[in-house]
């Protein structure tokens, strides 16, 4: 253990802070284990009534997507019978083809990948910036500062949808996707998040020593900082993408049917005249299969990054 | 080390160019701030329209139909499927002065809202030619004080019952719609009262005679000439015998337990008609075809339809274009085309929006059509009387529509919260001081 | 929270002394000026974006909206502000629906929260176990989280449907008669929380997790020595052990339940999801901004209610923060 050097009460400190501590190493190496403790932790092996719990709590966590295809899979009178089907039916591609028309998924998509995509990336580079910056290099006011960043996540930026609504409209944003961008371009958590890892996982010789070499800061940024940040910066990149992707509140407000993102898309199959319950079903799956796509293929990844940063919007 | 510096450099400047690109995405896909989305390029016409639920026109192809005649023109629409999301858009578009469409839809609880607050904002079409073929009472509804007309009439809503033959002869009343509709004859009382007939001797088990008191609500209060407002723009819907009496009768329906507590257009609504849940509902003409899809090729031959006790009107629609257009002259032919006796006359046929083209009731294919799915009821006829029923003055108020949503919602506490109609018309009224406020 | 601000060591590397020395000239003067303006000014240029951000797009339209809810602004016409005053904020003050929205926005969030937070608890102990297939059931465990609001609400809703739902049907093979989930006020809380827990527990299941890991095991040894039995191990070691991951949790969860929107907007299906329901029986504060905004069209009212929704969540944090401390002195 590394990490010494920084005080921490294990019982007081926050958690990011615990976690933090495990999470990084400061050579910056990758570890195999995200999580494994040398001291701590798995106990015991897991008996049979362990496995069936979580077996339980597996089911009631997969169901209802399971569900949501074999709804999606029927046609609207079976899937208004009861008992409700459980097996799924011939017509899942027919659903899919008109629910992504009906419902404008394709746009939305594409709208949802260019703002989640956005604002994670800008998330992340400003979120690094600041937290280097906060890490490792001195200047006044950088306590102060710090403290306002961490204040400032006590303020829901929802409580401001009025103002910003009529600010967007005002600069002819109104149903654009900048309007959805813009608040969200940065990241109080973020910026804390890269800047516990970076004071524990960077060394001060190595920014020291690009001093040496004549590197200006902007460099050391780009040639040291970045390599070393990668890790929490792609954990960072993927719970930004999937808040982003998820947001609803906001871009409900400021967005309309006819340039939406996938979320707000989705509430048009509810509202309104009504369409059949399998291609409402059939538009839920559609508008979830590219975050489920990613969880099947990251998920391990997207599972290290939530338990190492308690990132959440 | 070196090496992989370099690449996390180049990865780097990749992410941060990326960043820059979708920027560049992201501000070019607003481009057309401020314009409709119509405009004039290399000799097409580009005209964009923004519609809601189900005007048909896109639909039906007619939009299709009306490009092949003009090659030079291209129209886009956007329809919406929820009136109060579109009205919502609206609203903001308007204000904003960015995001409208040449031509857009109003409904007919929006036209007086529209035509006293945002009249500047739409063309004026009195003069447009070939137009002079409405019901005069469609288009007086989106006439301004100064007499400038801000939207051609797309449908009206006269009204009927739809019925289930099998379900009331199982409980022992009539089928035939001759029969039937003399069972309610002039009066809409007498509708509750075939409906606890019904429930009385009903042998089928939940089985409701109606699906929500609130249609009953709707098709009383647009018998008359005023609901909410009088003329003078002042609320009265307090005081109104035609609202009082419908409120009555409708929280009667529902306290006796004549209805399915279902809500129209919402999903319950649905499985309802496929599985027949309720033996009959109030119906605007828009709404057969609703039906008769929802309801599904089971329940062919099961439906038909009668007679309303009193003739009235439930929706319609205008089609308005906007000022601010590059291509009004097109969009107004284009509008003036698709409201024009034919086109109605198609989409009724199609999808049973009725005409609000007094020549287009009196074509053919208009008065003579039957319809297979409901037992070969002749609703050209039926739906062509009702709408000479209708009162040929009809006052409009600014917040219609969400007055109506907001009644809708006060006879669903009645229905499925028990509460009392005094409880609930008491809520009601305090809602609406909050809607109109 | 107790967020630590712990600073790296002094020699800091911003101070250490400019490195190039020898030769002088021209040249080199201005490459030490450059520097020495790049070591000054580069930290604050790291630092402004986020802060430029923050302001233009979170603290002014805070600030903006107080001045707003002074004002009788509508949505058609947003640059016409009539002043009233407190108008809005006695009207509000008189307002059952007010009331009634923050008593949703109250029972709600505890229905939504507490289960969540205990079954999360449950969960990461089953997966702090040693296990097979480990990564299976963690990821299992997050899915739900993949999910956005809108799918996931789309799918409950159709799940606790009146006459065809899975649930009713479910319900009905043990006698229950169809529960009508919309308009029953309870029953329509708890479907809406029921989306909210599903959404959640495995990320915060996660969450605890990662904390459990890092208690030592000499702790387990030394409890069990003195007897514990697992489920005493339980409540004295692995629950104080990660205290501060579930007080944070605890906020966590408390944030989002006030600004509780996109669930019963979705539930509610059309007009009734706007208002909460015919009664407003689920509306929550975030439906009422909504309906006061874009629904009557009353931006000035609706600013009121964001206001309301700011002093709520003040106010949790403030007894939040009594109650740690009170705790922790008796601790």
């Amino acid at each position: 253990m590394t990490t010494d050097s920084i005080p921490v009460r294990a019982a007081d400190a926050p958690p990011e802070t615990v976690r933090m501590k495990r999470g990084a190493t400061p050579s910056g190496a990758r570890r195999r284990r995200l999580f494994a403790h040398p001291r701590a932790g798995r106990q015991h092996h897991a008996g049979p009534l362990a496995y069936i719990l979580l077996g339980i709590a597996a089911l009631f966590s997969l169901f209802p997507l399971y569900w949501t295809m074999v709804a999606a899979s029927t046609d609207n009178t079976r899937v208004t019978q009861t008992p409700p089907p459980f097996l799924p039916g011939p017509h899942l591609l027919e659903n899919l083809g008109k629910a992504w028309q009906d419902a404008a998924l394709g746009k939305a998509m594409l709208n949802s990948l260019i703002v989640a995509g956005v604002i994670a990336l800008s998330t992340v580079l400003f979120a690094t910036l600041a937290g280097f910056a906060f890490a490792k290099l001195r200047f006044k006011g950088r306590n102060i500062l710090l403290m306002l960043v961490i204040g400032t996540m006590l303020v829901p930026p929802q409580l401001g949808v009025v103002p910003l609504f009529m600010m967007m409209t005002e600069l002819g944003l109104g149903q654009k996707l900048p309007a959805v961008i813009f608040p969200t371009l940065v990241s109080a958590v973020g910026v804390f998040f890269m800047r516990q890892y970076l004071s524990e996982a960077l060394p001060d010789e190595l920014v020291e020593a690009g001093r040496v070499d004549g590197a200006h800061s902007l460099r050391i940024f780009w040639s040291i900082v970045l390599p070393i940040a990668r890790p929490p910066m792609a954990v960072l990149f993927m719970i930004t993408f999937v808040h982003a992707w998820n947001d609803f509140f906001w871009p409900f407000i400021v967005l309309d049917m006819s340039n939406p993102t996938v979320p707000v898309a989705l509430t048009q199959l509810s509202a309104g005249y009504v369409r059949d319950q399998s291609l409402i079903m059939a538009g839920a799956l559609l508008g979830t299969l590219p975050l489920l796509a990613m969880f099947i293929i990251f998920g391990r990844q997207i599972v290290g990054g939530i338990m190492q940063g308690a990132v959440k919007g | 080390m070196d090496k992989c510096r370099r690449t996390s450099r180049t990865r780097v400047a990749a992410a941060v160019s990326a960043v820059s690109a979708l920027g560049l995405i992201v501000s070019c896909g607003g481009s057309d701030s401020g314009g409709t989305g119509g405009g004039k390029k290399d000799g097409t016409v580009t005209i964009t329209m923004g519609l809601f639920g189900v005007m048909g026109f896109k639909e039906t192809g007619l939009l299709d139909t009306y490009m092949k005649e003009h090659p030079n023109v291209v129209i886009k629409a956007d329809v919406a499927g929820d009136e109060q999301t579109y009205y919502t858009a609206l609203q903001t578009h308007l204000a904003a002065g960015s995001g409208l469409k040449d031509i857009q839809g109003i409904e007919i609880g929006r036209a007086k809202e529209l035509s006293d607050t945002q009249q500047d904002k739409f063309v004026d079409l009195a003069g447009v030619a070939g137009t002079d073929h409405f019901l005069p009472w469609k288009q007086s509804q989106v006439t301004t004080a100064d007499k400038k007309v801000i939207g051609l009439g797309t449908d009206i809503g006269p009204m009927a019952v739809c019925y289930r033959k099998d379900l009331f002869e199982q409980a022992g009343l009539p089928t035939d719609r001759e029969e039937v509709a003399e069972l309610w004859e002039g009066d809409w009382s007498k509708y509750v009262d075939a409906g606890k007939r019904f429930k009385q001797n009903s042998k089928a088990d939940k089985v409701a005679f109606m699906d929500t008191s609130s249609g009953l609500f709707n098709a009383m209060i647009y018998g008359n000439s005023q609901q909410f407002y009088d003329k003078e723009g002042e609320l009265i819907y307090a005081t109104n015998p035609a609202v009082k009496d419908a409120w009555k009768l409708a929280s009667e329906a529902a306290t006796s337990g004549l209805t399915a507590k279902l809500r129209q257009f919402q999903p319950g609504w649905d499985p309802g008609l496929a599985n027949g849940t309720f033996a009959t509902a109030v119906c605007p003409a828009w709404m057969l075809a609703h039906i008769s899809e929802k309801a599904g090729p089971a329940n062919k031959g099961k439906w038909d339809v009668a007679k309303a006790p009193k003739g009235a009107n439930w929706g319609g629609s205008f089609l308005g274009v906007m000022e601010k257009s590059p291509v009004k002259k097109e969009a107004q032919e284009l509008v003036a085309w698709l409201t024009a006796p034919e086109q109605q006359a198609y989409l009724f046929k199609e999808i049973g929006n009725f005409p609000s083209s007094q020549t287009a009731l009196g074509l053919p294919e208009v008065v003579d059509a039957k319809s297979d799915y409901f037992s070969g009821a002749p609703i050209g006829k039926i739906f062509g009387a009702a709408a000479q029923e209708i009162p040929d003055e009809q006052v409009l108020g600014r917040k219609d529509g969400t007055i109506k949503d907001i009644f809708s919602q006060g006879l669903t506490l009645i229905e499925a919260q028990n509460k009392s109609p005094e409880q609930a018309w008491k809520t009601t009224d305090k809602r609406i001081g909050k809607a109109v406020g | 929270m107790a967020i630590s601000t712990s600073t790296p060591s002094d020699g800091a590397p911003g101070t250490a002394p400019s490195a190039g020395t020898g030769t002088g000239g021209d040249g080199q003067r201005r490459s030490t000026l450059l520097h020495r303006l790049d070591v000054r000014g580069a930290p604050y240029a790291f630092v402004a974006p986020f802060f430029v951000v923050f302001a233009a797009f979170s603290f002014y339209p805070l600030i903006y909206t107080s001045w707003i809810s002074l004002h009788r602004v509508e949505l058609s016409t947003l640059n016409l502000m009539e002043w009233v005053g407190f108008d809005n904020y006695t009207a509000l003050w008189d307002d059952d629906r007010f009331w009634n929205a923050l008593l949703n926005t109250i029972t709600i969030g505890v229905l939504s929260t507490v289960p969540q937070l205990l079954m999360a608890l449950g969960l990461a102990h089953l997966l702090n176990y040693r296990l097979r297939g480990s990564t299976f059931f963690r990821v299992a465990a997050l899915t739900p989280y993949a999910t956005s609001v809108g799918a996931a609400a789309l799918v409950f809703t159709m799940l606790f449907e009146r006459d065809f739902g899975m649930i009713n049907w479910m319900l009905s093979l043990f006698g229950v008669e169809n529960i009508d989930w919309e308009n029953n006020k309870w029953a329509a809380q708890t479907a809406i929380s029921s989306i909210v827990i599903w959404r959640w527990t495995g990320y915060n299941a996660l969450l605890y997790l990662a904390a459990m890991q890092a208690i030592p095991r000499d702790r387990y040894e030394a409890a069990a020595i003195d007897g514990a039995s697992r489920w005493q191990q339980f409540l004295m070691v692995t629950v104080p052990g990660i205290r501060s991951t579930i007080v944070f949790t605890i906020v966590l969860s408390t944030i989002g339940a006030t600004q509780l929107f996109g669930e019963p907007l979705i539930f509610g299906q059309g007009p009734n999801g706007i208002t909460g329901g015919a009664d407003n029986q689920y509306q929550t504060l975030g439906l009422l901004l909504y309906e006061e905004g874009w629904k009557n069209y009353q931006m000035g009212r609706a600013a009121t209610v964001a206001w309301a929704m700011f002093l709520l969540l003040i106010v949790v944090f403030v007894v939040q923060r009594v109650v740690q401390r009170v705790a922790a002195r008796k601790a």
